[in-house]
């Protein structure tokens, strides 16, 4: 079978950027994630798939530390973030490291989480100035090029409450764009979507992982992870069932959990 | 009919009836300070209440919780007088020698360089406090409510892309909070308001206290004219005075409303 992707394949060569090492991760007494360790190179789109409960969000989350792994380490372009304590006590370890690593981290939740009480404009401005303390002349500008990239540049001084729901995704992506990230980290970014919404913020995606953006993505959206990925990992209850490229994932499938997966979701 | 008009004209200008409109200033500032402070302690007690450390929570659910019992009559007169009597304890500590000591006649302060005079500026600055502390109280309560009502994703956002605790908690978190704290804040404001009726406990010459005065029968010429008791009519501008400000701060906080709520009520439009 034909990969959809229309891009060269990015080689193992390419340096990390995300490394993720043996990650365990507990809600009291269940275990979400039981070590998980997978690996993202510059220029790669990696996507995360799994049914509801697989742990896939959750590792997301502990790529920028919004959760921090009970066990295994984190590495952002081969540095380590420092965690301090052990098991469910485990804590940040050092503050500004954080907040450094996390301010080249462009997150884009399911549910937006635009800042309400800014406009569209001032939302993708916050974290360039107040976080990376850039001039406002040049992130106003860069800003208003990253909003007619996503296609809403008229939409600039509106307030997310006044934007659609894929409009309003659109901006949480030009936000995320903003802070120049080394690795986009998209968080089921469709699923509050109606379908037809869902197809503006998807051709936006395509058109970031084509530019050859290192993208880390969880979706419930198997067709568009096929199209977009260079490498697809599935996850089953906590562990990583089965991963490879689109091809091999979507088209050679070895494990009997993932056909099923893959089966129910195409009859969805 | 004319003269009448300017016989009534000069009563209401007379020297006492100015020192009683002077008076509304004292009221103003005690509402104004009190409610600031108020806000001030509020937002305090609120993040102690949100504090990691069981300490800080502990107290600050102990000042929302106890003080909010207290009437405020109460401690209107508990708290000035404990402060001043504090001060000159401390004061006596390191000023009275033995000798002044010996010299002093009254019970207390244990000698006089210790005793504090406290003036109208001094009796305000420590009105304006106790209504901050107390009301500051109430304001805690509303305050940590409406902090908990600001979405937690948006603030998760606000983690997720470097932003530090404390820009954090001024930039996103309070500045939301204000759309749900407002409405309880503004009960607290028009107690606030309500309270300084009492002033006149702390021996400020207060709105009421005037009113009080000049109200009051008096058969000497030389207070002024010779009135039986008048005091309802006095009390009836007082009312007025309270209502005029009651439909300021409601116009004031609906403006307020108007600024905080940009963006997160759906009822504003662009």
């Amino acid at each position: 079978m034909v990969s959809m992707k229309q891009a060269e394949p990015v080689t193992a060569g390419a340096s990390p950027v995300v490394e993720l090492r043996d990650i365990h991760k507990s809600f009291g007494a269940l275990e979400v994630l039981k070590g998980i360790s997978f690996t993202a190179r510059e220029g790669q789109v990696v996507s995360l798939i799994g049914s509801s409960g697989s742990g896939k969000s959750t590792l997301l989350r502990c790529i920028n530390m919004l959760e921090v792994p009970d066990r295994g380490d984190v590495l952002i372009d081969g540095e380590a973030v420092a965690l301090s304590g052990d098991g469910p006590a485990r804590r940040i370890g050092d503050e500004n490291q954080i907040r450094r690593i996390r301010s080249e981290l462009g997150m884009v939740f399911q549910s937006f989480n635009l800042w309400a009480h800014m406009t569209v404009l001032g939302n993708v401005m916050e974290a360039p100035l107040v976080v990376q303390k850039r001039d406002r002349a040049e992130v106003e500008a860069e800003a208003r090029a990253m909003l007619d990239k996503v296609g809403i540049g008229s939409k600039a001084d509106a307030y997310p409450a006044q934007l659609s729901g894929g409009q309003q995704q659109r901006a949480a992506i030009a936000r995320a764009l903003c802070i120049n990230p080394r690795v986009m980290l998209f968080d089921e970014p469709t699923s509050a979507l109606d379908p037809e919404l869902e197809v503006e913020v998807l051709r936006v995606i395509k058109l970031l992982a084509d530019e050859g953006r290192t993208m880390i993505l969880v979706t419930h959206d198997m067709d568009f992870a096929r199209s977009v990925s260079d490498r697809v990992i599935f996850l089953h209850q906590g562990l990583i069932e089965e991963e490879g490229t689109p091809d091999e994932v979507f088209g050679a499938t070895k494990s009997a959990r993932l056909k099923q997966f893959l089966n129910a979701a195409n009859h969805a | 009919m004319f003269e009448d008009l300017a016989f009534w004209v000069s009563y209401i200008t007379n020297g006492k009836h100015l020192t009683w409109y002077a008076s509304f200033q004292f009221t103003i500032y005690a509402a104004l300070l009190g409610g600031a402070l108020a806000v001030i302690f509020g937002l305090t007690g609120a993040t102690l209440k949100n504090s990691r450390f069981a300490v800080l929570r502990l107290i600050g659910t102990i000042y929302s919780s106890i003080v909010r019992g207290v009437p405020d009559v109460l401690f209107f007169l508990f708290f000035p007088l404990a402060f001043e009597q504090a001060v000159e304890w401390f004061v006596a500590t390191q000023v009275c020698t033995p000798e002044s000591i010996a010299a002093q006649t009254s019970p207390w302060p244990p000698c006089r360089e210790a005793n504090w005079f406290l003036g109208t500026t001094e009796y305000l600055l420590l009105a304006s406090v106790s209504l901050g502390l107390v009301y500051g109280a109430f304001a805690t309560n509303v305050i940590h409510g409406a902090m908990r009502a600001v979405p937690a994703g948006q603030l998760e956002a606000a983690r997720a892309y470097g932003m530090s605790a404390s820009q954090v908690l001024w930039r996103v978190h309070i500045r939301q909070m204000w759309v749900y704290a407002l409405p309880g804040l503004s009960n607290v404001w028009m107690l606030i308001v309500k309270a300084t009726s009492l002033l006149s406990l702390l021996q400020i010459a207060d709105i009421v206290l005037w009113a009080d005065r000049l109200g009051a029968p008096n058969f000497l010429p030389t207070v002024g004219l010779v009135h039986d008791d008048w005091r309802w009519r006095y009390y009836l501008v007082l009312f007025l005075f309270y209502i005029l400000v009651t439909w300021l701060s409601e116009r004031a906080f609906e403006a307020i409303m108007r600024r905080a709520g940009r963006g997160i009520l759906s009822e504003v439009p662009a």
